[in-house]
């Protein structure tokens, strides 16, 4: 291996992609938008906007006591409420959308007795529902249960580690950090090697003393060092927020996500960039099997989605149908998810036993990436 | 002269020939692109290599220069066998396509292309430049220069490294009247001093400005010659004709 060549692989590949305005935007910017957006929606999606109509199939006092007490706990929790006129009018309301969720009081309802209070949505998306359900449950809970005459013990919820954050954000940003890196990195270099196939220049170089293992070698550093600092934009992104106090008619923001991490950002770091050189590999290798860049791109959900859906990104593991289980073991982003929720949350360091053995995993995926990598290169050629 | 001579088993350092094959065999599956050729080149000649699309002769300099393994034969290239990466610092190789990165300016891609054949002297490199007449589009994104611009560019990213022996797949392709006279002005200064020089092209027209022809059809040497000689041997004026010729007797005998 000569280093001189290496050098001049790695600033060919870096020189080609700082040119390459379209890919830097993917690398830098897209990342910090879509987590920005992703965190904005976990973070602000619940309560404000519920708009909940109430109707009571009753007309006594004690039915107007309980839809006021009522009233007035789900506006105190930041929802939008309209008494129907009827039963028939709340289920309307709930089909043309003015209202999204209703609650139906029964005509029986009176403290001391047992009864069904009705929740009504519309059915369409459950997820949104269960949210809504919850929401509505908290507040029917806090709010009228005294006034039914029955003492509900109130829950308290407690965690090993951490606190438990009210930041919906935090178990995810680790998560999503690691994946857009894995994702944008693996496009990027996939893309690169597939023209540098098509283009000739490959075929080129290899009539050149220039040998496989330093072509594996100066991709690696070359994307090594964009992914380098993506990750490292990335990270500052997702911890800091910095307050910019309001100007004139402008509201104050804060910048950045502000991500609360118990442990080490710089070994989150290397967590993320161990995960992102074996993608500049796993990049090189599909690129064989493409013909065009569209192809690369088809190998998305493929080699990716499994990935995200496999690696505890969104789902947690532990709730995975037992069948897919096994399949979590083949999935290197569920290595670098689990370390850096360790680091993020738990406030894990090297001495952790499960951190360790993650970034074991790691660096062995991306050595046998890049060996795989360098095996491909040329299948044909020498 | 046809089918030249059949050749000694070669010596580590092969006689005089710079480039020597024997029994050369490249199969793709069913399709046998080189069928058995056996030739030794001299050095400071320029060579051609003629012969229609399809005929074998990309994948004959693939196999001369390593880049794929013979299913059969060897070929030597200044007495080392090949494939041989250390070797590969002695031989040009212009590819068919023009291999050039079109991010890179022209002056980028020489030096790139110069570094990965070990020439770190900037001077150099510029040379290279010069010779094709590029020096004043050094700075120039590959990417945005003409098609007969990027040709001389690519020329020049395979000889950069002043190369003893020099492979060009089709140079002339896609190349204006004027700039081709220029190439093969280039080509015989370099031959002049030494060079040994293989040119493929699938037309006729510039056969005369090489010192051998070698006509290429179905994977095989079917003749080889000056452009006189074998003119002369097939009985007519006209080259296309003589290949015509050279293919008939060859059907017939096989
Ligand atoms: N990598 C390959 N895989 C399969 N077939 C090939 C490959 N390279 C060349 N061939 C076939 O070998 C034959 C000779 O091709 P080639 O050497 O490119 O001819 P030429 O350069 O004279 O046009 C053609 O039939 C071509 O399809
Ligand atoms: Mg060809």
């Amino acid at each position: 291996m000569s280093p001189r060549r290496v050098r001049a692989l790695v600033r060919r590949v870096t020189v080609e992609l700082r040119r390459d305005r379209p890919s830097l935007a993917l690398l830098f910017i897209a990342p910090i938008v879509v987590t920005g957006l992703f965190t904005f929606i976990l973070r602000d999606a619940s309560g404000p906007n519920l708009r909940v109509a109430i109707a009571s199939g009753g007309s006594g006092p004690a039915a107007a006591l309980i839809s006021g007490r009522l009233d007035g706990a789900l506006t105190g929790a930041g929802m939008t409420v309209t008494q129907a006129a009827s039963v028939d009018a709340a289920r309307s309301a709930v089909q043309d959308g003015s209202a999204s969720i209703a609650i139906l009081l029964p005509a029986d309802l009176a403290p001391g007795k047992g009864s069904t209070i009705t929740l009504l949505t519309k059915g369409l998306d459950p997820s949104g529902d269960a949210g809504q359900l919850a929401a509505v449950s908290q507040a029917i809970l806090g709010g009228i249960a005294s006034s039914m005459g029955t003492a509900l013990p109130s829950l308290a919820h407690q965690t090993v580690y951490g606190t438990p954050s009210s930041d919906p954000m935090a178990p995810f940003a680790p998560a999503i950090v690691a994946f857009f890196v894995y994702f944008f990195v693996y496009l990027l270099t996939g893309v690169s090697f597939l023209r540098e196939r098509t283009g000739g220049t490959l075929e080129r170089l290899m009539a050149t003393p220039v040998t496989r293992g330093e072509v594996v070698t100066g991709y690696i550093l070359g994307f090594g060092l964009f992914a380098m600092l993506q990750v490292a934009i990335l990270l500052t992104w997702a911890l800091v927020a910095i307050r910019v106090p309001a100007i004139g008619p402008l509201p104050d923001v804060a910048i950045g996500l502000g991500i609360a991490v118990a442990g080490s950002p710089l070994l989150a770091f290397l967590v993320v960039l161990l995960l992102a050189l074996g993608a500049v590999s796993l990049g090189i290798f599909l690129s064989t099997f493409a013909r065009t860049e569209l192809q690369v791109i088809q190998f998305i959900p493929v080699v990716l989605v499994p990935q995200f859906l496999l690696s505890g990104v969104l789902f947690s593991v532990d709730s995975l149908p037992s069948v897919l289980q096994p399949l979590v073991h083949f999935m290197p982003l569920a290595y670098a998810v689990d370390a850096l929720r360790e680091i993020f949350i738990r406030g894990a360091d090297l001495s952790v036993a499960d951190v360790q053995l993650d970034i074991a995993v790691l660096a062995a995926v991306a050595v046998l990436f890049a060996a795989v990598a360098f095996r491909t290169i040329r299948r044909d050629v020498v | 002269m046809v089918n030249s001579n059949p050749v000694p088993p070669p010596t580590p350092d092969a006689g005089e020939a710079a480039i020597r094959a024997v029994g050369l065999v490249k199969r793709f599956g069913p399709v046998v692109a080189v069928d058995g050729m056996t030739f030794d080149l001299a050095p400071g000649r320029i060579y051609g290599l003629l012969g229609p699309n399809g005929s074998g002769k990309t994948t004959l300099i693939r196999l001369l220069t390593g880049m794929t393994r013979a299913t059969e034969g060897t070929a030597h290239v200044l007495g080392v066998r090949m494939p041989d990466r250390a070797n590969l610092a002695r031989i040009g190789y212009m590819t068919q396509g023009d291999g050039v990165y079109p991010a890179l300016t022209a002056g980028e891609n020489a030096q790139f292309f110069g570094a990965a054949y070990g020439v770190e002297d900037a001077a150099q490199v510029d040379e290279a430049l010069r010779l094709v007449e590029l020096a004043d589009r050094a700075k120039t994104i590959a990417g945005t220069l003409s098609g007969g611009q990027r040709r001389r560019l690519s020329l020049a990213c395979a000889l950069v490294h002043k190369p003893p022996v020099l492979f060009l797949d089709e140079p002339t392709v896609g190349v204006d009247p004027l700039l081709r006279v220029q190439f093969w002005g280039h080509f015989r200064q370099l031959a002049d001093a030494g060079t040994t020089i293989v040119v493929s092209s699938h037309v006729m027209d510039e056969a005369d400005r090489c010192d051998e022809l070698l006509f290429v059809r179905a994977g095989k040497v079917i003749a080889r010659g000056s452009g006189g000689q074998l003119r002369a041997e097939a009985g007519t004026d006209d080259l296309e004709a003589a290949f015509l010729r050279f293919s008939g007797e060859t059907a017939v005998a096989a």
